[in-house]
Formats: structure tokens, C-alpha cells, sequence
């Protein structure tokens, strides 16, 4: 990156002003104070001055001339009047053009109190229409996906929507169509907007023509109360608004922040809020009497539950006990979880990691970790991983444009297609298990271009589980190889729920302690000071942990906010697990597959409800924040996990969420300086944790090893997909039903010989498990390998085996 | 008045068989382009530039300094600009039937200069005779070995791509063009960045000329750039096609140098106003032009800085002759129905602007008309041409919406009465009958059906995803 | 998985090969998918979707913008009456008139045979002949309210396999823009401009 950008001086309006060389006008005078009215322009996308409403006069050796701030950039000397005669009279000009055709709708209009068109008009149009020939009209509104309207004849054709999906999502499903004064924005019929993104362009339409259905008519936006948060339903943890009428949260919109998000969400984070006043939510504790929930009072849950914690840790000490969760929740929530395994039950078997994930070291502390910012500067950018576009919808977008904008080379590896794709200037496809063939090949020279994409000074690469037939080390040793053959290589380690880097960084894994400290390093020591006495000895693991059940070495088990029925690929062991434990309390907002038969349900506070800190994929910092009250007598996950703790004798002293981030910052080196104060008002963009050099832990595997395809010939390749059957989503109906639900995509060519036609259904086998999917066939499925997205509604599960059989139904 | 007749002496001596190769050789064909290969860019362009030729698309650009403003990133392009559909110009339709041979030297001289080895014709759509004629020359050029790899035996490549539009005026501005020949809508690109000799077809530096203008080469480099700029006494050299069209004794297109008079064009070469009427007005250069009335413009000479002097321009070369029994508000509404219709939609005041004015005179000729239209019209043109000056300070992204404020100024400036008297009258005072047609709306154009709503996409229930059946 | 037919194929490779880049191909494609079926269909867009590698979303903003691309039902031959300035100074509005109460057809429409579709257009670049008329872009110059009558009924009659702009100028026309030269065979054979690197022409049936 360059030092000090150059300045020009500009004058604006009889104003001399400094401004960086080759920037727009429109964003110059804005900085400068001067507001230049505009429908087209958004900062985040190329300009197309279609609008014209930006129109400002510029001095020339001719005389003044007219031009579209937003399309000019300044230069040096240049003198702009943006309140001249001529310049008030094309704004009136403008506005009484748009308002020719718009509807006077207002007061039923979504828009209406926050509308562009309607301030606009205000405030520099001509007050009164002499267009009194008849209005263009359109037939109204129509749905162009389940999640947005169409009202066109409000449309005043700014292209925002159409550039938003062709240039920054990527799936230009809505176009212009027709021209001149018939010009519309529309679908193509029978292919709906059907894009992962689509709340966006309700968010940057400049009038009410998108408006989305889950909030439509809801409410007016000057009722709404407001408070700034981050999404916990993406791993970037994109900044929000959350906007909330009489304690119920009508809306989140982005907040336009330059460290993630850039304003965008993915509809998953934007509409996901509904399950917040699902009737479904948990709102009393519940014991099991009899075989029957119950509803009892808070102090006998507690009291229920803590006896037989306690009993538990007296007969077989605290290895008998384990804590699965915390990867959903707040930092604060986490820390409390962690200090309530380590010092009241004293144990270390405690893991936010849901089994499918990378290992807690490599996730939480490699030394170079890459920010997302670092996406911008890089010469190459590797995607071993998930798919962004359906796991890291603003790693995506990120991703997108640091290619498409910012000319970084990307080179994708996955299984199948990947919704970078289009965007990648090398792409390799591997067998599922073939993970390690693939890299021995690189390591060895194959592939070339790619060997040659790596040569370059910056690469950043992003790894996660690809194929869970490959296993988590695969990512380690992707990593491993990266950083021998590039110059300066920076990591981003991916695992898909939201605050797992929060967790870690809270000690929520078996070997992690918080402030990213192993148990063998001197920041044990330092803990041990404010903790007291604690296990040192690494605990279980998620996998280990379920299987200690099945076993009877684990008895007790505390699940915070985690379905391990639902989220591991192989819910075989969750459901062995789960069937043969002896005592389950459930901390929820929800009943699940998995604590459907705890003994203890206790029923906790979700997003909103509470405050606290968060730490996102690149290890950011935010803080979130409450707006409405937890429903019934639901509660924070620490303020329950301290009240256990309290009644086993062993206080955690953590009576506030705000006494918890304190002592965070003073347990936690990495953590130091953050308070709630400095999030609030000096860095609301967050802060990234440092690294701490001498307590990071580098952990490489050097040696590439590993299995090899299975020579089966299908392989199973499971993988997430944005929506499906997870508990939010589940009680969120807006978004529930764009689930693809049970569904095996199969490569056309693969199809004859099994017999298999799209949308009919098939059967596919594995050793573990078998069940009935609808086929879609699909070229973006290499040939021998059947898709199936994970933990859809109604899918029978199949485990982790990739040997696979498909059939047709009834064979 | 004896007219020095350069790109249409072929057709003129040889009407039987012009466009053919053997025609065209035998007379001298193709001799330029192959000696052409033996110049460098510099050499070229320097010719260009002395022979003073300026581009003949409307925008009258010099030709050698176009040239010389081509970015030096390659692979660089050519497109000729054939999508003619500036009402009363059909000039070029007459270049691509008749010579079309004269084009392709034109595309090798260019393509040379200007290190071009893919070059495209943009021909519009409508046109579709003048397309197989100019595709069955580019098929006999490749035969001969003077398209394709190794032109004329030499190492050079050209590759020529003939390109049929889909009716669309504005593909005619070139950076539509442009965008529609990547196959996207046509919609101008703003200028600055997309100057195509900087960022053109696929953002590369790319010259867009006109049929016309492309004609000319192979008698520049005949004749030599100096001799060619003395074809004409004019400060504007060479000769120049003009269409005339209307009312006129002897319309058609006409190769004249330049510096006669509009009464010499119009009353000796094209015969005068039949029936003796007497002449009302016509439009100098094209449907954008402002118009001309003989009490004031008649003796004007015909060149590009005394028609800028006068507020209009020469621009596609087409002259639309109007007689006395002309009704100008009818004259005007179908002048600017043309840039409605056109308009391709992005900018706000051509999209809604030239809408209204149309509706504004379609009311005023159904004898709807209100003693304030005209001044409405007027101030609505204001607001798409501030200032209403010439050439028009544009608030659009291209000259086609202030295009239309033209025939407004004319009514405003000369035909005011005419207007008024629309307005006493209820109706049209003159005589000329029949209903207007509405704005033209073609088969398969769903949009506009009589109520003007749209059924488009098929999804009459609000209620029902597209896709959803019923 | 195309739905066109082989040699429809071939020609839309051939196509694309002319072209840089393959979505330079939508607008010929788009006429070939005219080709196929008479008018633009969603299905035909959607084809040249795949061609061209880009959304059907994308190929419809293109196909909409144009006039030419018909995506309604359109007869075999499609009249088209200028009407811009020159053609309307010189009577093309009567010429319009003249055609639709001869066919019965008003402009915008098709009759109900799928025969004849009737529309007036901006100009077409014939204002030395006006006024014009073109049968499926093939031109006639010089057309008088009474010839175009006479066009429709002897399309409605003889309903020729190729119309062609040499043989209807000499049955219906009168002043042309210029000379056109010695005639050509080439003609249209429907609702699309003939020409033949598109595959839209009858090259085949030329004599
Ligand atoms: C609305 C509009 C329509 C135009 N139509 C044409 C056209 O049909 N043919 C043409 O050659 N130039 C047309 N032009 C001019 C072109 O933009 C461009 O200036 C020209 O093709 C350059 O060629 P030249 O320098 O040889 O004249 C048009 C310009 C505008 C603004
Ligand atoms: S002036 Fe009209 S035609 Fe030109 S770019 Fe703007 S809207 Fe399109
Ligand atoms: S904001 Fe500049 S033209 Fe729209």
C-alpha cells in the first residue's frame, strides 16, 4: 500500500479544500461537508451516473459545464459550483422528471420516513408536478423470490439492484429490461432472484420498489428503536442495526463498516432474526419427572441440577463430567462456561468445536493469521475450504471483489463447484478422500499454473474442511505446504459457526485455555492466579466426549446452545453418545433432537436479548448489544452457569456480563485494553486480537500423509449449504423454506447407469447409513461423486463413510 | 456545379455490377490497401491527418486525430459504424450495397494504421440487403487471400467480423455500439472513462468510424492527403455525402464538396419543392439537428462552421425538406416520438423528459392542447438541455435526449403561432389527415399493450413466485 | 442438451467462433433462436444462455432492448410501414392505415393464421423512396396506399416461401433512395432479418 495519498485542491462552492488525487467529486464534497443530492451513486460500486441528480457545475476554459459528480473525479485546481442557478435548476429538473412517473404511494410505502426520493424531493425539487398525462403503471407488486417484492412503477431505475447482484454477488438474476420509458427491472420468468443476497438491494433500492416480506408493512420507520450489533450468523460477524418495534426485532439492516462487510449481508444474517418470537422459544426451566418435562422454578432447576453435578463429581471426580458448546453465544458466555468446566466441575472436557472442525490450535493460533483486510493486498488468494458463498457469505464477498476489483489471482480447490468459481483463474477438482494426492501432487510440481499463482510475494490462504473425507489435518498440512512455496503466506483458518473463535479464545477446547493459552505454557501459571486450582491435563474432545458417554467414562454432560445430533457430519455418535448418558442439562433456546431427553432443560437469552463481546474469523473483537428482553424467565448462558456454580459451592464470581469482559481483559493478555468503553465508542469496528508472539503456538505438521481416495466408484461428498434444518433457521419460516431439504446431486453423466432422473428419488447407501433423497442432476458435480448438503430436514443420516451406493427409489 | 464524385464514382460509372470483386479490382481496387502494408502507423496517420478528412458519423471528428489518440494497449479493434437510423439519412445503406469492397480497403487501411487485426462491421439490423452484400464481399475478400491470416501474401492478419444490430438507434452512438456488440443492452458508457480509443470493445483501445468516413481512405492514400484536402474550396475537405429527403423534386443521396449553399442543394441539385410550393423549413443535418427556415438560412453555405455559427449542425448529412402545408406540431411530435422511442432509458431526463414532451404534442395535435404547453414544453426541454443553448449543455449521458429539444426550439423560435393556433382550433388548422399512430410498438413487445401495463412476467397473481403454477 | 436442431448447432459454434468472446454472440444467437421457432421464446433464450454462458436474466435485458427480437407470436411475414418524419411527409401514416384495413391486422398485432403481423417503425433508412415498407426487412421503396394493399392481399394469396426486396419493389414499388444494382436472389423466409451467416436466410432456396 502506498504512504500518504496524493492531495489536489479542489474549491467547492467558493472553498478551497485538500482531497485525495482521483477521487470522485460527489465523495470529495462530501467529505468536505457539502452534500450533493444522488439517487445512482453507492460508494460501494462502480459509478454509472444514470440518475443524474448529482449534476454540479465545473469551471473550463469554455466556461462552466455540467457534470455528474459522481462520475468525475477531481483534479488539482478544479473549481466546482454545486448551488448555481443553472445547477438548482437541473436538480428541480431531475426530480420533477423522476416524480413524473412515481407513484404518490407514500403513505402505504414501506419506504415512506426513510426514503431518498422522498427527502430528495423535499429538499430540492421543484414542489408541485405539472405532469398531468397519465402514469406509467404496472401490475403490482410481484414476488421476485420468496424474499422480495417488486412494486416496479415505484422503480425510479437507478441500477443499484441490478449492479449489486452482476458486480458484488455475483448472479446477475435481475436486469433491466426493455428500454427508454418502458425500461423495468425484472427476473427472467420462472427464474426468481434467487440469489443468497437478496436483502441487500432492498437495503440500496432508493425508494420503496424492493421491499422485503419479512418486514413489509410491519412497521414505520420512525417508531423503530435502533442499536448497532454484529451478526452471529456468519462468521465475519458483519456489523448490523438491529431495528425493534415494542420488543420485537422487525429487522436488521448492514451497517457499512470497511474492516467486514462493506454493508452487505447475507440473507441468512439479514433475515434471521424471526426465531427470536418463535412460540417455540424456551421460556421456563424444565426438569424430567417421570419421563415428562416439567416446569419448575428457577431456584429448583438450579438446585436439580447442581446436586447432580455435584454427586457425579464426588463419586468419579470431574473427568466423569464434560461441556459441549459455547460457539453461539457471547465471549462473555464463553469465558463463564470455560471458568464453570475448569474450576466447578474440574474439568478440561470442554469443547465448543462440533467434531467438524480444525484443530483448536491451528484455528485459534496461528501465529499468521491473515485479517480480511489482507485479502485486499494480496497477489494470491487460495480457497481450500467450504464453500465461501454458502458458509462465509462475507468471506465471499470479500473474496469477489478482491479478484474482480482489486486483480488478486484465485485459485479454488474443492470437490465440485463452489460459487467462486467464475471468478477463479485456476481451479482444481479433487475425488473426495483425494485431498492428499492432490497436495503430494503440488508439492511435486504438478499443476503448474497453480505453482505458479503461489509464486508471488503475498498469499493468503483460507483452509477449512473441504471434505470431511479428507479429515481436519488435511488443512494443517494445505497450510504447511502454502507457506514453503509462497513468500509471504497469511492464514485464515475456517470453521462455520459464528463466534467458534470467540470460544477458543475463551479456552473452549480441551486443550485451549482463554487468551489462546495451552495448558502447558506459562499463561496456565498466570490463570491459575485469578482461578485457582484447575485440570491441566488436555480433556476430551466433542468426539471423545460422546463416545466417553457411550462408554460410561463421561456421566455427566452440559450442553450450552449445541444440537450435536444436528451438527456433526457422523450423527451416529452423537446419538450413541446421547442415548447412553446417565444426566444431560440442556442450556437452550430451543428443544432439539439432542436435548429433547435431557434431564435439565434451562432455557437462555438469544441475540438481542443480551450484551457482550464477539470475536469473528479474523479474530475481531465487537461488541453486541441488547434491545429487547429475553422472553419469559429466560436468562444469559453465564448468569445460569454462575448460578450452578454458586449453588456447587464453588463461585464463579461473575455477576454481571460486564464483571466477566473485565476480567477477560485481565486473564487475557490478548484481550488487554478491550473493554465494553473502548468498543462502544473508540473502535466500533472492533479491534483485532493481537497474536502474542511468545504464547502463540505454531503448529505445522511438516510431513504430508494421508489416505487416498477410495477407489469405490461414488464417493459421498457432504457439505453445508447456506440454508438448512440448524434450530434458528428452523423456527425462522422466511428462510426455512429455501432450504433444498433432502437432496443427492449426481453428475448427469452418472445418471443412466444408475437410472437416476432429476427430481425423482433415489437411495443412496453407505456402511453406516442409508435414505431417500431427490435427485438433481447437476454438471457442477464431477462425475463419481454424489453431493448431499448436510443436516436438511427429513434427510436420513448416512455418517462419514464415502464409499457410497446409489440406487432408485424401490430398487 | 460539377462535383468531383470520389466514393460514389464506382456505382455511378459501373451501376450494374459495383459491388463485386472483379469491378472493384478492375477499377483500381484494392491497390491502396495492399500499398498501405508498406507504410508505418506514423506515415498513415499523418496522411489521414493532412488530407483534413472529419468523420462523417455526425460528431465530424477528425479522422487522423482519432487515430493518433489510440491507447498503446493491444489487441486494439476496429468497428465501422454502420448502424445508420438517424431519420432522412441513407447514405451509408448506399456505401454498403454499392461498394462494399471500398469498405473493406477502408477497414484494411484503418486496421493497419492503427495495428488492428480484428475488425468488425456494425450494420443495423433493418438493413439486411446491405448486409449480404457486405458479407458476400467479405466471403470473396477471404477468397483472394485479402482477409484473414497473412493479408495480401504479407505477415499481417485481419480478420473481419460482420455484425448484424437488433433495432436499436442508439447503437449508432459508438460507445452503445460498443457495449452492444459485447452483446449487452445498449446503453452509451460514460465518457470520461470510455473513450473507446482508450477503453473501447472489451475495454480495449478500439476506433469506431463511419461507413463514410472509411470510404474515403482508399482515395486519401490515392490521391495523397494533401491533394485530397484541396478536393473542396471549403475549409472543409474532400466530399461529403448528403441524403435529402421529403419534399424535394429529386431526393437521394448526393456526393458534393462542400460550400454551396442550402438554395443551391435544395432548389437545383434537388430539383426544388414539388408543385412550386413554397418552402417552410427543413432540418440541416439530421432528425438532432435545429431546424432552418428560409428567411434566414437559404444563402448559408453549407460547411461545418457556418452551420455552427447559424445553431445547427451538418451532422449524418441527411436534409428533410418541409413544404409549405407541413404541420409543424406534427412535423415535431414525430421527431421527437423517434428520440422517445429510442431513448435507451438510463439517464432520468432523456427517459422521462422526451416521454412527456411526446405525450405534450400528441395532446396538442389530438386538439387537447393548453395555452401553456408550449411553454411547458419548453422549460421540460430546459430541464434535458440547460439553457437550451447550442450545442446543448447536456444533462444526459449522450446527445440523443437533447436531440430532441430541437424541433421544440424550432416551434418556439418560428412556429409559435402555429402552435397557438392548435390550440384555438382543437386540432390541426392545416390540412394533412389521418390519425397519428402511437408510439410504435412491434409484435412481441409485451410492455406497452393498450392500457399500458404490463402481463410481464407472467405472474398476474401477487401473490405467486414466477415459476409458481396456479 | 441443446433443444436445437444439429445444424442449428453448428451454426451457433460457427458463430461464436467469430466473436472474441462468447457473449458477443447473444444478438446473431438470438436471431438463430428466432429461426428456430418463429419467434423468441422463453426456451430460446434460455438456450442462448447456455451458448453464451451468461443468465437467461441477462439475455432477456438484451433481447428486450432491441425491437427486432420477437418475443410474441409473429406472422410469417411481418410488415413493417415506416412512419418516421420523411416517410410521414410523404404519406407513410396513410400507407399504414392503408395496410391495416386491407389485412385487418392493427399495428402491434398478429392475425389470427399466424400469417401476416403488421407494425410501423422509425425510420428505416429508405427517406429517398418514401414511403417504404419492408416484409420481413426486406425493403419495397416508394409504396403507394394503393400498392400496399395490393402487398397484403398477394401475401395473403401467393404466400411465397422467400420474400425478396428486388421482386416486391419491381410488383409494388416505385421511387427508390438510389440504384440498387443488378438484383439478388437472397430473400427472408420469416420474421427475421436475411441474412446468411446467422442462418437465417434461404440461402438453400435461392435459384
Ligand atoms: C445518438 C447517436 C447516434 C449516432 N448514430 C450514428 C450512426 O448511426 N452512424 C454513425 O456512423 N455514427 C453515429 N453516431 C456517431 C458515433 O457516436 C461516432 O461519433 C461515429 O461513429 C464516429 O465515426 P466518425 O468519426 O467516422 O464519424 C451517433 C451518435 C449519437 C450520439
Ligand atoms: S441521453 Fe438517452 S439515449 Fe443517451 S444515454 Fe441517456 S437515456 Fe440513453
Ligand atoms: S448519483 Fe450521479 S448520476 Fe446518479
Amino acid at each position: 500500500m502506498s504512504t500518504e495519498p496524493n492531495l489536489v485542491t479542489i474549491t467547492i462552492n467558493d472553498v478551497e479544500t485538500q482531497t485525495p488525487a482521483g477521487g470522485l467529486l460527489i465523495k470529495a464534497a462530501q467529505d468536505e461537508g457539502t452534500y450533493i443530492p444522488r439517487f445512482c451513486w453507492h460508494e460501494r460500486m462502480s459509478p454509472v451516473g444514470m440518475c443524474r441528480m448529482c449534476l454540479v457545475e465545473i469551471e473550463t476554459p469554455r466556461g462552466p459545464m455540467m457534470v455528474t459528480a459522481c462520475t468525475t473525479s477531481v483534479a488539482d485546481g478544479m473549481v466546482v459550483d454545486t448551488e448555481s442557478e443553472e445547477v438548482k435548476k437541473a436538480q428541480e429538473a431531475i426530480l420533477e422528471f423522476l416524480l413524473a412517473n412515481h407513484p404518490l404511494d407514500c403513505p402505504v410505502c414501506d419506504k415512506g420516513g426513510e426514503c431518498p426520493l422522498q427527502d430528495q424531493a423535499l429538499a430540492y425539487g421543484p414542489g408541485e408536478s405539472r405532469f398531468v398525462e397519465i402514469k406509467r403503471s404496472y401490475e403490482k407488486p410481484i414476488p421476485i423470490s420468496e424474499l422480495v417484492l417488486l412494486d416496479r412503477e415505484r422503480c425510479i431505475l437507478c441500477a443499484r439492484c441490478t449492479r449489486f447482484s452482476d458486480e458484488i454477488s455475483g448472479d446477475p438474476l435481475i436486469e433491466f429490461q426493455h428500454r427508454g420509458n418502458t425500461t423495468e427491472v425484472n427476473t427472467f420468468p420462472d427464474l426468481p432472484f434467487s440469489s443468497y443476497f437478496s436483502g441487500n438491494t432492498v437495503q440500496i433500492c432508493p425508494v420503496g420498489a424492493l421491499t422485503a416480506k419479512p418486514y413489509r408493512f410491519r412497521a414505520r420507520p420512525w417508531d423503530l428503536q435502533r442499536v448497532e450489533s454484529s451478526s452471529l450468523q456468519d462468521t465475519a460477524h458483519p456489523r448490523i442495526e438491529i431495528h425493534a418495534s415494542q420488543n420485537e426485532v422487525l429487522r436488521y439492516t448492514g451497517v457499512d463498516n470497511d474492516a467486514t462487510n462493506h454493508g452487505w449481508l447475507s440473507d441468512k444474517a439479514r433475515f434471521g432474526f424471526e426465531y427470536l418470537r418463535s412460540e417455540k422459544r424456551l421460556t421456563t426451566p424444565l426438569v424430567r419427572r417421570d419421563g415428562e418435562l416439567v416446569e419448575v422454578s428457577w431456584t429448583e432447576a438450579i438446585d436439580i441440577a447442581a446436586s447432580r453435578l455435584d454427586l457425579i463429581k464426588d463419586e468419579d471426580g470431574g473427568e466423569a463430567l464434560a461441556v459441549i458448546g459455547g460457539a453461539q453465544g457471547t465471549n462473555e458466555d464463553a469465558y463463564a462456561i470455560s471458568k464453570f468446566a475448569r474450576v466447578t466441575l474440574g474439568t478440561n472436557n470442554v469443547d465448543a468445536r462440533l467434531d467438524d472442525a480444525l484443530a483448536s490450535h491451528f484455528l485459534a493460533a496461528s501465529v499468521d493469521r491473515a485479517t480480511i483486510d489482507d485479502l485486499d493486498d494480496a497477489d494470491t488468494i487460495v480457497v481450500w475450504a467450504q464453500d465461501l458463498k454458502e458458509e462465509h457469505p462475507t468471506l465471499y464477498l470479500r473474496v469477489r471483489r478482491a479478484v474482480q476489483e482489486l486483480g488478486a489471482i484465485l485459485v479454488v480447490i474443492h470437490p465440485r463447484v463452489t460459487g467462486l468459481d467464475d471468478r477463479a483463474n485456476h481451479k482444481l477438482i479433487y475425488r473426495p478422500g483425494g485431498g492428499y494426492e492432490l497436495l503430494d501432487e503440488l508439492a511435486s510440481g504438478d499443476h503448474p499454473e497453480v505453482n505458479h499463482a503461489l509464486a508471488v510475494d503475498k498469499v493468503v490462504v483460507l483452509v477449512g474442511i473441504a471434505s470431511h473425507a479428507d479429515g481436519p489435518q488435511l488443512a494443517e498440512s494445505v497450510a504447511a505446504l502454502v507457506r514453503q512455496k509462497a513468500g509471504n503466506t497469511k492464514l485464515m483458518p475456517l470453521n462455520s459457526r459464528a463466534n467458534t473463535y470467540g470460544a477458543l479464545d475463551m479456552g473452549l477446547a480441551p486443550d485451549l485455555l482463554p487468551g489462546r493459552v495451552g495448558l502447558d505454557s506459562i499463561g496456565c501459571a498466570n490463570l491459575a492466579a485469578s482461578w485457582g486450582e484447575f485440570p491441566v491435563v488436555a480433556g476430551k474432545d466433542t468426539r471423545q466426549i460422546l463416545q466417553g458417554l457411550d462408554s460410561g467414562d463421561v456421566r455427566g454432560l452440559v450442553l450450552v446452545g449445541a444440537d450435536p445430533i444436528n451438527d456433526l457430519p457422523d450423527p451416529l455418535v452423537a446419538i450413541d453418545g446421547l442415548d447412553a448418558a446417565e444426566y444431560v442439562i440442556a442450556i437452550d433456546l430451543f428443544l432439539n433432537d439432542s436435548n429433547r431427553h435431557a434431564d435439565v432443560i434451562l432455557p437462555a437469552s438469544g441475540f438481542s436479548e443480551k450484551e457482550g463481546t464477539v470475536t469473528n474469523v479474523e479474530g475481531r473483537v465487537q461488541k453486541i448489544n441488547q434491545i429487547r428482553p429475553a422472553p419469559g424467565q429466560a436468562r444469559p448462558d453465564w448468569a445460569i452457569l454462575d448460578d450452578i456454580a454458586t449453588r456447587m459451592g464453588v463461585s464463579l464470581g461473575l455477576p454481571t456480563a460486564e464483571t466477566i469482559s473485565k476480567e477477560i481483559t485481565t486473564v487475557s493478555p490478548a484481550y488487554e485494553d478491550l473493554t465494553w468503553d473502548t468498543l462502544e465508542w473508540d473502535h466500533r469496528d472492533g479491534v483485532v486480537v493481537p497474536i502474542h508472539g511468545a504464547q502463540a503456538i505454531n503448529h505445522i505438521p511438516v510431513a504430508l500423509q494421508g489416505s487416498k481416495a477410495p477407489k469405490a466408484p461414488l464417493t459421498l461428498h457432504v457439505g453445508r449449504v447456506m440454508y438448512d434444518n440448524g434450530v434458528r433457521l428452523q423456527h425462522s419460516p422466511s428462510l426455512h423454506k429455501l432450504a433444498p431439504g433432502p437432496v443427492a446431486h449426481l453428475n448427469p453423466g452418472d445418471a443412466p447407469t444408475i437410472g437416476a432422473q432429476d427430481g425423482r428419488t433415489v437411495k443412496v447407501v453407505t456402511n453406516h447409513g442409508e435414505g431417500e433423497y431427490t435427485c438433481v442432476l447437476d454438471e457442477g458435480t464431477p462425475p463419481g461423486v454424489v453431493f448431499v448438503p448436510f443436516n436438511q430436514e427429513g434427510a436420513s443420516s448416512l455418517g462419514a463413510d464415502p464409499v457410497v451406493r446409489v440406487t432408485v427409489a424401490g430398487q | 456545379m460539377t462535383t468531383p464524385l470520389l466514393i460514389t464514382r464506382r456505382m455511378t460509372d459501373h451501376p450494374g455490377d459495383s459491388q463485386t470483386i472483379v469491378r472493384y479490382e478492375s477499377t483500381g481496387g484494392y491497390a491502396q490497401g495492399k500499398r498501405a502494408l508498406g507504410l508505418t502507423r506514423d506515415e498513415l496517420v499523418e496522411e489521414i491527418k493532412t488530407s483534413g478528412l472529419l468523420g462523417r458519423g455526425g460528431a465530424a471528428f477528425p479522422a487522423g486525430l482519432k487515430w493518433s489518440f489510440l491507447a498503446p494497449e493491444r489487441p486494439a479493434y476496429l468497428v465501422v459504424n454502420a448502424d445508420e437510423s438517424e431519420p432522412g439519412t441513407f447514405k451509408d445503406r448506399q456505401l454498403l450495397e454499392r461498394d462494399p469492397h471500398q469498405i473493406i480497403e477502408g477497414m484494411i487501411i484503418t486496421s493497419i494504421a492503427n495495428e488492428v487485426h480484428h475488425a468488425f462491421v456494425y450494420i443495423r439490423g433493418e438493413y439486411a440487403k446491405p448486409a449480404r452484400r457486405v458479407q458476400t464481399a467479405v466471403d470473396e475478400a477471404y477468397a483472394k487471400g485479402y482477409l484473414g491470416g497473412g493479408i495480401f501474401g504479407s505477415d499481417y492478419d485481419l480478420e473481419v467480423t460482420v455484425h448484424l444490430g437488433g433495432g436499436a438507434y442508439i447503437c449508432g452512438e459508438e460507445t452503445a455500439l460498443i457495449n452492444s456488440l459485447e452483446g449487452k443492452r445498449g446503453e452509451p458508457r460514460l465518457k470520461p472513462p470510455y473513450f473507446p480509443a482508450a477503453k473501447g470493445l472489451y475495454m480495449m483501445p478500439t476506433i469506431v468510424n463511419n461507413v463514410e468516413t472509411i470510404s474515403n481512405l482508399p482515395h486519401i492514400l490515392a490521391l495523397g492527403g494533401g491533394e485530397y484536402s484541396k478536393v473542396s474550396d471549403s475549409a472543409d475537405t474532400g466530399t461529403f455525402m448528403t441524403s435529402l429527403s421529403g419534399h424535394v423534386n429529386r431526393p437521394g443521396n448526393y456526393e458534393l464538396a462542400h460550400g454551396i449553399t442550402w438554395r443551391e442543394l435544395i432548389y437545383e441539385i434537388g430539383g426544388g419543392i414539388p408543385d412550386d410550393k413554397q418552402l417552410k423549413a427543413w432540418i440541416p443535418g439530421g432528425a438532432s439537428a435545429p431546424w432552418f427556415i428560409p428567411e434566414k438560412h437559404l444563402d448559408l453555405e453549407i460547411s461545418k462552421d457556418a452551420t455552427a455559427a447559424a445553431g445547427s449542425m451538418l451532422g449524418s448529412g441527411a436534409v428533410i425538406v418541409m413544404d409549405e402545408d407541413t404541420c409543424m406540431v406534427r412535423a415535431a411530435e414525430r421527431l421527437v416520438r423517434f428520440f422517445a422511442h429510442e431513448s435507451c432509458g438510463q439517464c432520468t431526463p432523456c427517459r422521462e423528459g422526451t416521454t412527456w414532451l411526446e405525450m405534450i404534442l400528441r395532446r396538442i395535435e389530438e386538439g387537447q392542447g393548453r395555452a401553456i404547453d408550449l411553454d411547458l414544453l419548453v422549460d421540460v426541454s430546459d430541464g434535458i438541455s440547460i439553457g437550451l443553448a447550442w450545442p446543448p449543455k447536456m444533462t444526459t449521458i449522450c446527445p440523443l435526449g437533447p436531440s430532441a429539444v430541437s424541433p421544440i426550439m424550432a416551434l418556439r423560435d418560428y412556429f409559435r403561432d402555429e402552435v397557438d393556433s392548435h390550440v384555438v382550433n382543437g386540432g390541426c388548422p392545416l390540412k394533412s389527415g389521418g390519425a397519428t399512430p402511437q408510439t410504435p410498438r412491434s409484435p412481441g413487445d409485451e410492455t406497452a399493450s393498450e392500457d399500458g401495463r404490463s402481463s410481464d412476467p407472467a405472474s398476474p397473481d401477487p401473490d405467486r413466485m414466477p415459476g409458481e403454477s396456479e | 442438451m441443446s433443444s436445437w436442431s444439429e445444424s442449428t448447432q453448428e451454426r451457433a459454434t460457427e458463430i461464436i467462433a467469430r466473436y472474441p468472446e462468447k457473449r458477443s454472440a447473444v444478438m446473431p444467437l438470438l436471431y438463430l433462436a428466432m429461426a428456430e421457432e418463429g419467434h423468441l421464446t422463453d426456451a430460446g433464450m434460455e438456450e442462448v444462455a447456455r451458448w453464451c454462458e451468461i443468465t437467461p436474466a441477462q439475455v432477456r435485458a438484451v433481447a428486450s432492448f432491441y425491437t427486432m427480437f420477437k418475443r410474441e407470436r409473429t406472422g410469417r411475414y411481418l410488415v413493417s410501414c415506416c412512419t418516421s418524419i420523411t416517410c410521414m411527409l410523404l404519406g407513410g401514416d396513410e400507407v399504414l392505415h392503408a395496410v391495416e384495413d386491407e389485412s385487418g391486422v392493427p399495428h402491434g398485432e398478429t392475425d389470427d393464421e399466424g400469417m401476416l403481423s403488421v407494425e410501423h417503425v422509425e425510420c428505416i433508412g429508405a427517406c429517398g423512396g418514401a414511403p417504404a415498407v419492408q416484409v420481413n426487412y426486406e425493403l419495397i421503396e416508394g409504396v403507394s396506399p394503393t400498392q400496399a394493399r395490393e402487398l397484403v392481399r398477394w401475401l395473403k394469396r401467393a404466400r411465397p416461401e422467400v420474400v425478396n426486396s428486388d421482386e416486391m419493389q419491381e410488383l409494388f414499388g416505385a421511387r427508390r433512395s438510389f440504384d440498387w444494382g443488378i438484383s439478388e436472389e437472397h430473400g427472408a423466409i420469416g420474421p427475421y432479418p436475411a441474412f446468411q451467416p446467422l442462418g437465417t436466410v434461404g440461402s438453400e432456396v435461392s435459384e
